[in-house]
């Protein structure tokens, strides 16, 4: 097995070495999403008196803020501050030491949490359809387009991520900076209120920059209600910014390593 | 062989001033202070030596070896490790290139041993048969077979030290940089890796580089060491030769009515000074010994050289 399925299989293992907190995670957290989404929604719904919100049934709203959760986990991965503590810490040592790069090291661990977090979201999708009266094989295939598209947005963010973290080089304490960037990328991505919601200017601005393709998009086509030239674009428009992201990642760190002390704590 | 030449490496820090008003002002403000960490040191090991780095907490030292396992970049000098420029962290030094920090783990916590060996196998690309040989060879020298397959935070200091000397080590590594592995460690636990190292050292020659507080440590492994006092060089030679070197003093240890104080004086003004001491304090017991190895070193560390 080469390296890189081991350091995936070894990501893993850390997942599950704590049952307790997968089995909260995995289904706790599944299912309160699930009974939240729907009576928070119904409730709207009802004293509204309305069958439809700027385009959204009932439905697919609450399919909508079922996939928002699980997705947005999907979308970032292994928790914030994943480089900047192992900086600050002097665990990061071993990524200079190690004859791999490190770059495609962080990266796969990101996207191993990713992939773990798309589990989680196959299985809330599954359960609610089940839950809802049955599953037809159009919404296996959207969920499987979904499912692809986080995973694509998943390492474009990973980029976007590992770039930020690496300004730690820098200044010894980002949270805020993270956490700014976090915000934005949920609030212009649409994890707060559909990118539809917007106005229509802020709309023709978004499409300039990587935020609606990071959540919006796909969970539109995990819904199954993107157009084949959404799908398309938005593949390109991934495929650039991650590029981007990428080699300013680079940059930054071939800048920073001259920075790094290893001390820590 | 190790080469380094004219080695400086300085750290930029930043001053703040202590309680709230220094807090808010520091918003603003920012007081820079360079520290140099190494002063231009020159130093040659050759293949299957073991050098020990010996000096007070701040010398260097850890500074170092950060430096020749490529981790921190120089900011002046040269050094060559089997031929190659560690902070260019080609990946055939990184193979043959190990450090081992008593301060920091470097394998992960939540895993069993074995997994980040295997992880390491495959990172290293460790052929099977030797990935066999040299786990057997290191759990068993290191006693430490039953603990492999436990999560490596539930072990205790002493276990998880020896856990992160295999992860080390199993790559056979030709260059070994060891800081402060015995740190922390209870007497048999110190004694064990000692011996470990003992015994790696004669089967397989690295070039090994230690630092250690324990005395014991540079006693018992080196036979070369190197003397740091605030960045540079103080000493660089056999640790057999430091005792030579001092011959020509004496310790005394004068125990009085109120108090025991240990004076260290030149052979020659010894009988001047014993009587002194007689006249000027009311003696119980006086001992006249050679200076330890100790004490000399923790002389060279404060005074230099010269000045001891």
């Amino acid at each position: 097995m080469k390296w890189w399925a081991f350091v995936i299989a070894s990501e893993m293992r850390k997942i599950l070495a704590f049952r307790f907190d997968f089995w909260v995670t995995f289904i706790g957290q599944s299912f309160i999403q699930i009974i939240i989404s729907i009576s928070l929604w119904k409730s709207i719904f009802e004293s509204r008196e309305s069958q439809e919100m700027m385009g959204y049934s009932l439905e697919s709203i609450v399919l909508y803020y079922l996939i928002v959760p699980v997705g947005s986990k999907m979308l970032t991965g292994e928790n914030i501050g994943f480089l900047s503590r192992e900086i600050y810490d002097g665990s990061f040592n071993r990524y200079l030491l190690y004859p791999i790069s490190f770059f495609q090291y962080k990266t796969l661990t990101y996207l191993t949490y990713s992939c773990f977090y798309g589990l989680q979201l196959v299985f809330i999708f599954l359960s609610y359809h089940i839950l809802s009266g049955g599953i037809q094989t159009e919404q296996l295939i959207n969920l499987l387009a979904g499912f692809v598209f986080f995973f694509m947005a998943s390492v474009t963010y990973s980029q976007l991520a590992l770039g930020i973290e690496l300004i730690s080089l820098w200044a010894d304490n980002i949270w805020s900076l993270m956490v700014m960037t976090r915000f934005l990328c949920f609030f212009f991505g649409g994890a707060y209120i559909p990118v539809d919601f917007f106005p229509q200017f802020m709309k023709d601005i978004l499409v300039f920059t990587p935020f609606p393709y990071l959540i919006n998009l796909p969970i539109k086509v995990t819904m199954g209600s993107a157009r084949m030239e959404d799908l398309f674009s938005g593949t390109i428009a991934l495929l650039v910014w991650t590029i981007l992201f990428h080699l300013g990642a680079r940059l930054l760190w071939k800048k920073g390593q001259h920075h790094y002390s290893g001390v820590g704590i | 062989m190790i080469k380094i030449n004219s080695l400086t490496k300085n750290y930029t820090t930043y001053i703040k001033e202590p309680g709230l008003k220094g807090s808010f002002k520091s918003l603003f403000i920012r007081r820079k202070k360079i520290k140099e960490a190494l002063k231009s040191v020159s130093l040659e090991i050759s293949q299957g030596e073991i050098v020990g780095l010996i000096g007070a907490n701040g010398a260097g030292k850890t500074t170092l070896i950060k430096i020749l396992a490529g981790i921190v970049f120089p900011s002046s000098g040269e050094v060559s490790v089997m031929g190659f420029n560690p902070w260019e962290r080609n990946n055939q030094y990184r193979k043959c290139m190990s450090l081992i920090m008593g301060q920091k783990a470097q394998v992960w916590w939540d895993l069993p041993a074995l997994d980040t060996f295997l992880l390491l196998k495959e990172i290293y690309e460790i052929d099977e048969k030797l990935y066999k040989e040299n786990l057997e060879f290191l759990s068993e020298t290191l006693m430490i077979k039953d603990q492999l397959k436990t999560q490596v935070r539930k072990l205790s200091l002493g276990e998880r030290m020896k856990i992160e000397l295999m992860a080390s080590l199993l790559h056979r590594p030709k260059v070994i940089f060891l800081d402060e592995p015995t740190i922390g460690l209870d007497i048999s636990a110190q004694k064990a890796v000692r011996e470990f190292i003992k015994s790696y050292q004669s089967e397989f020659k690295p070039i090994t580089i230690l630092t250690s507080h324990y005395m014991e440590d540079i006693k018992e492994l080196c036979p070369r060491i190197v003397i740091m006092k605030e960045g540079g060089f103080v000493y660089d030679g056999p640790l057999s030769n430091i005792q030579k070197m001092m011959g020509d003093e004496k310790c005394l240890t004068v125990t009085t009515k109120d108090s025991t104080f240990k004076l260290t004086i030149p052979r020659l003004e010894l009988a001047r000074k014993t009587s002194e001491i007689f006249q000027n304090h009311d003696v119980i017991d006086l001992n006249i010994h050679d200076p330890s190895i100790e004490n000399i070193i923790e002389s060279i560390m404060k005074y230099g050289l010269h000045s001891t």
